[in-house]
């Protein structure tokens, strides 16, 4: 997801070609042509340039209606409906074959699925395997101390930061809610999955979100080649 | 003498047309002086091709005069293949396998009966503009040109 203006100009993008599987897209304005997962410009008169994450989403419908109910759905273009992926696509794109070189040191396979966060050049990878068994990560990146947190739909992956008003809390998931809550140990305060404080001491704070980006290990390892990988019941560092 | 020059002419438009595709196929690794060259070729084949086309007309018509009608066959022939490779050369064939989707309509949520609660959706937010992509037709089309709260954004998987 990236914001179109760059330099005050207004650019309109085209799929123009693929590379190690990440598609490269090109600029009507220059010429110019983008990796899609980095936003750099990788050949033209643009080249080294870098486009400007605009924050986003991945989830389930479900919750994105329930916390957006005046929001709007892009609506399927009739005309290649039936090219659109079946419901269980992942399934399939899972077993496509990959071209990088694969090193045997890996834990993860290729095409396992990650969610990577990266914070001030500090990237790590959390399998979505672990984000399944652990539903809270309590973690760090680099130096910033933040949480992960899988939806009560055990697919949408949302991130966000421990510190709250210069303190570092410890959040844990609220037994037996429907929908899904969070309590932090310090206050007792309950949240929910938009991070808002909806009862206690901390009530009406937001936790601050922090970028996600669900990708297979491969090409997240491909544009961050010093990631470091999360492990399953590894110790929180401080 | 004049007939190789122009199959030469032809033969190296195709060339500079077809490398482009047979380096940027999906299942195949791209390195980074692939990517370089795909850029360069395909961003001055249009030109190129135009100019190797005005040579090749020029010496058709020299050689025209006075031919055979095998040759003239050839040479009308490989006039024939050059034109569809400059054709070739000045299209975005990406966008024949996904199309793109210029004009995105919207539903509000109660109409959106084309997805499912488990559906994923791709979501953003801009001064209080909600939109989701749902992932399944995004994936297709790959990227979408669009506005949010005032904003433009493209949004891509």
């Amino acid at each position: 997801m990236w914001e179109s203006e760059f330099d005050g100009k207004k650019l309109k993008f085209h799929l123009v070609a693929i590379n190690n599987q990440n598609f490269i897209m090109q600029d009507e304005e220059t010429g110019t042509w983008w990796q899609q997962v980095s936003g750099e410009a990788i050949q033209g008169p643009l080249k080294g340039k870098r486009l400007t994450q605009a924050f986003h989403d991945e989830l389930s419908f479900a919750i994105w209606k329930r916390e957006h109910p005046s929001g709007r759905v892009l609506r399927p273009d009739e005309r290649v409906r039936q090219k659109y992926e079946p419901a269980n696509w992942e399934e399939d794109a899972a077993k496509q074959p990959v071209v990088t070189p694969v090193s045997p040191n890996d834990k993860l396979q290729p095409r396992a699925l990650v969610v990577g966060i990266e914070i001030n050049g500090k990237a790590v990878a959390y399998p979505q395997s672990a984000i399944e068994k652990q539903r809270l990560i309590l973690h760090s990146v680099g130096a910033t101390p933040l949480f992960i947190l899988l939806g009560e739909d055990n697919k949408s992956v949302r991130a966000f930061e421990r510190e709250v008003d210069g303190r570092t809390l410890e959040f844990f998931v609220k037994a037996d809610a429907t929908p899904l809550q969070i309590v932090d140990a310090e206050t007792g305060t309950t949240w929910n999955f938009s991070g808002k404080a909806i009862n206690g001491p901390l009530v009406g704070k937001q936790l601050k979100r922090v970028a996600v980006l669900k990708d297979y290990w491969f090409d997240w390892k491909l544009y961050h080649p010093d990631t470091s990988v999360y492990i399953l019941g590894e110790s929180l560092k401080q | 003498m004049i007939l190789p020059i122009l199959i030469l002419l032809a033969a190296t438009s195709v060339i500079i047309v077809a490398i482009p595709v047979f380096v940027n196929m999906p299942f195949k690794p791209q390195t980074v002086a692939g990517v370089e060259w795909s850029y360069r070729l395909r961003r001055f084949s249009p030109l190129t091709t135009a100019v190797a086309l005005i040579l090749f007309l020029a010496l058709c018509v020299r050689l025209w005069q006075g031919s055979p009608w095998q040759i003239r066959l050839t040479m009308t022939l490989l006039l024939a293949v050059f034109i569809s490779f400059i054709w070739f050369s000045r299209q975005n064939y990406f966008e024949w396998a996904f199309r793109p989707l210029p004009n995105p309509d919207y539903a509000a949520i109660a109409e959106a009966t084309f997805i499912s609660g488990s559906d994923m959706v791709l979501a953003v937010e801009i001064n209080g503009d909600a939109v989701a992509y749902p992932v399944r037709h995004i994936a297709y089309h790959h990227l979408i040109n669009d506005l949010v709260g005032g904003r433009p954004i493209t949004a891509t998987y």
